[in-house]
């Protein structure tokens, strides 16, 4: 048996591990969605589009609902504020979800070109706003929200789309754009494998610069740099964003005849860029701009030994072979979708 | 006010459940059927199993596109309606369905992807896909209904010390639970009822419309046969579920045969109206059956409605009348299915006139196990009232403090949506159907 307050600890990594996966699973389905209302110059490269991430985005995206059930089941005090306090923005997210979900599944369906142009527009509206919503969201758990004594939630709904948020939105849509581009610019040929390679090569460049400033601003953030500075060696963390959002950019350039090389480095830069904020989570999910001590810890949210234990076990033993059989798909589908 | 905003949270989860619920038989059934197929072609390569595989694969894709994604709805509410709730029960609850993204969510968003984008060219990749697709969905329904057995009848479970919630105390418990495996294998069976009579019905359009009928005979078949087996099943296991339903909850099973007065020796009345305080009409009783139906003994004792306080009392005529509408609809499914055994025994090509008029109420019978299962699933859900845990856990102190207008928002919007994704779903499936087995692939 593991010591409780270790394996809290633990499942305080797998929560930021399991998200981090989301994320980066979860950013070239949602890009090549957000980018398919506008590079493909017709329906068939929007096919093309479509059938780059046709056989993954289901799989991938069954990371949102593990991150969300792991939450429920380590910290269910946490799940339960994170959502009650978010409620707008996770109907709106839920909406979203069902929108892309069903819209990339039926957009090949069929050859009615009318229903095919509402299911591509579908398929990016859907894309946009979850994107939007996980970047309002992760800025807020970033920032603090604005919880008294109690756990009592005092913020706005205003409140969540603060100017910070919104930075955080536009840094989400360009990591997802750039993961989006890079990746059918890998997976097809022609036309909308150029235009996605230069595309790519513009957004790689705007998530530097947006990441920047939005980093500057959250280590500015009241609280966020504390564990940063009483363990310095975190810094590496973000160092390691930087060195990955730099190193895309320069493959982007360097070795434009292999997307697969800059679309890897922008994962890279996503999980740590990720890995960045949820640092300074720690020992809180939901942090409190009032004080502190009125957030949301781990501790105070966590399940009972028997449950993380159990738990624990079951992902030691499941996150592997899922993580082996989901990248075992692409060996699958290794063949450049060919314009039709 | 608290009572507007849990009448609210009631309504929408259950709109966003029943409608999550449409998708969901069709998709059990017809993975394995359609795995079924898969594995046919791949032994014999004959074109005909492959049309099948691909003619019933494509309606299960819309069945599938459309329930993945509106599943995700009932887990955001637990957080976002039911946030006191998920405090309290989060230790024991929230593990089943943590693992059923981690062991069959997983399984079967990943193959069905490779499945439907693995051509007829790689036959074994494909058949080896659905099965695992389909087996997925089976270890999916098993996770999900092991968390709504505990709220039926709670177990492995300890109240923490301050009352604040209850903790996990024996896992095993939770998986022995019997009443997860009562409900498992009748939603299981309702589902393969489901979409066998939906095969036989669509099937027989083809048959009725002379068109492809060598491939449509062998799906009628096969459907006819499944039909027969789940609608004898049902009411078999399913009086065995009555019966420990009548054991672990005694309010509900009163409930569901309106019964007032306790006491032994209990007839059934064939035709009785409920009110919230008795029955308004009762007549034509049949002796000693209410008695059996609900503990298994013609003599058995059961408790009466009158002898639990009123705020412990699920709505009764609800409870009552959605058990009636099931049971009736049961005994129509047995009508159905042996009809249809005699046809396919008696008139093979299904050509007579007989077949014909067989086939057209079949088409017209379509949505009946929809709204046998979404009454059997009322029975389940409101019978359990007014706990949502049994006998543990108020459903009224169960809800998120979210402000009503909020959530009349989401519910606007979800109704909005859903209208819209519903004739989208019909839409889709009318034009698969009629588009007949000539379905192009992704790959």
């Amino acid at each position: 048996m593991l010591d409780y307050e270790l394996l809290i600890n633990i499942w305080f990594v797998l929560w930021c591990v399991i998200w981090a996966i989301y994320l980066v699973a979860d950013s070239f389905p949602l890009g090549a969605g957000m980018l398919a209302a506008f590079l493909p110059k017709n329906m068939a490269q929007t096919l093309q589009t479509a059938k780059s991430v046709g056989p993954f985005w289901g799989g991938n995206q069954v990371w949102l609902i593990l991150a969300a059930g792991g939450t429920f089941a380590a910290f269910p005090l946490i799940f339960s504020k994170m959502f009650t306090w978010l409620y707008i923005p996770m109907m709106l997210l839920l909406v979203a979800i069902i929108l892309r979900g069903i819209c990339i599944e039926l957009i090949y369906h069929d050859d009615n070109a009318k229903l095919q142009q509402v299911f591509r527009y579908g398929w990016a509206l859907g894309s946009l706003l979850i994107t939007v919503v996980l970047g309002v969201a992760f800025t807020n758990f970033f920032r603090g929200m604005v919880i008294n004594a109690g756990y009592v939630y005092e913020g706005t709904l205003l409140g969540l789309f603060g100017v910070h948020a919104l930075l955080g939105a536009l840094l989400f849509v360009l990591f997802f754009l750039t993961s989006g581009a890079f990746w059918v610019a890998h997976k097809t040929t022609g036309e909308i494998s150029e235009r996605c390679n230069g595309f790519g090569k513009k957004t790689s460049i705007g998530v530097a610069v947006v990441a920047l400033i939005y980093i500057i601003a959250l280590f500015n953030t009241d609280g966020f740099a504390a564990n940063y500075n009483v363990y310095p060696i975190l810094y590496a963390v973000p160092l390691i964003a930087v060195i990955f959002a730099l190193t895309c950019i320069a493959l982007a350039v360097k070795k434009s005849d292999k997307p697969l090389f800059a679309f890897v480095a922008n994962l890279g830069t996503i999980f740590f860029g990720a890995a960045t904020g949820c640092v300074s989570l720690y020992p809180y999910i939901l942090k409190s701009t009032i004080n502190p001590e009125f957030g949301v810890s781990i501790f105070a949210a966590a399940s009972s030994e028997l449950t993380l234990t159990l738990m624990f076990y079951a992902a030691l033993i499941f996150v592997p072979i899922v993580l082996i059989y989901q990248l075992w798909s692409y060996t699958r589908f290794k063949d450049k979708i060919q314009e039709a | 006010m608290i009572e507007d905003i849990v009448l609210l949270s009631r309504l929408q989860f259950a709109i966003t459940v029943f409608f999550h619920f449409i998708f969901v038989p069709l998709t059990i059934g017809l993975g394995a059927m359609v795995a079924g197929f898969e594995v046919k072609y791949w032994k014999t390569q004959q074109e005909k199993w492959k049309k099948l595989a691909q003619f019933w694969g494509n309606l299960f894709k819309i069945n599938f596109a459309f329930g993945i994604v509106t599943g995700f709805a009932m887990t955001f509410q637990f957080g976002t309606n039911w946030g006191a709730y998920a405090e309290f029960m989060g230790d024991v609850f929230a593990s089943p369905l943590a693992l059923e993204a981690l062991i069959a969510f997983f399984l079967e968003a990943t193959f069905f992807g490779i499945w439907l984008f693995t051509s007829h060219k790689k036959p074994a990749l494909k058949a080896v896909s659905m099965i695992l697709v389909s087996v997925g969905t089976m270890i999916s329904a098993i996770w999900i209904i092991t968390a709504n057995a505990f709220m039926q009848n709670p177990v492995g479970y300890e109240m923490a010390a301050d009352g604040s919630k209850i903790l996990l105390s024996d896992f095993g418990a939770v998986l022995t639970n019997p009443y997860l495996w009562y409900m498992l294998i009748h939603t299981l069976i309702a589902a393969y009822l489901l979409s066998a009579l939906f095969m036989v019905a669509v099937s027989g359009y083809f048959l009725l419309k002379k068109s492809n009928v060598d491939i449509f005979r062998s799906s009628m078949k096969l459907g006819v046969y499944v039909l027969i087996i789940s609608a004898i099943l049902l009411p078999c296991l399913g009086m065995f579920y009555g019966h420990y339903v009548g054991e672990v909850q005694p309010v509900k099973a009163a409930a569901m045969e309106s019964v007032w007065e306790s006491g032994s020796d209990k007839p059934m009345y064939l035709i009785q109206i409920p009110s919230n305080s008795g029955n308004i009409v009762q007549a034509i009783g049949i002796p000693y059956v209410g008695s059996f139906l609900l503990t298994g003994d013609p003599h058995g004792e059961v408790t009466g409605l009158n002898d639990i306080a009123e705020e412990d009392r699920p709505p009764v005529a609800i409870t009552f009348f959605s058990f009636r509408i099931m049971v009736i609809l049961g005994i129509i499914f047995i009508l159905e299915a042996l009809a249809g055994l005699y046809l396919i025994r008696k008139d093979p090509t299904l050509e007579s006139s007989k077949s014909n008029k067989y086939m057209k109420l079949m088409l017209y019978s379509i949505p009946l196990p929809y709204l046998a299962i979404a009454f059997g699933w009322a029975v389940a859900e409101v019978g359990r009232q007014p706990w949502i845990v049994y006998g543990l856990y108020r459903t009224g102190e169960a809800i998120s403090a979210v402000p009503a207008v909020q959530i009349i928002f989401s519910m606007g919007l979800l109704v909005l949506f859903y209208l819209l994704l519903f004739f989208l779903f019909l839409y889709l499936m009318v034009r698969a159907i009629r588009a007949g087995p000539e379905v192009k692939e992704h790959a």
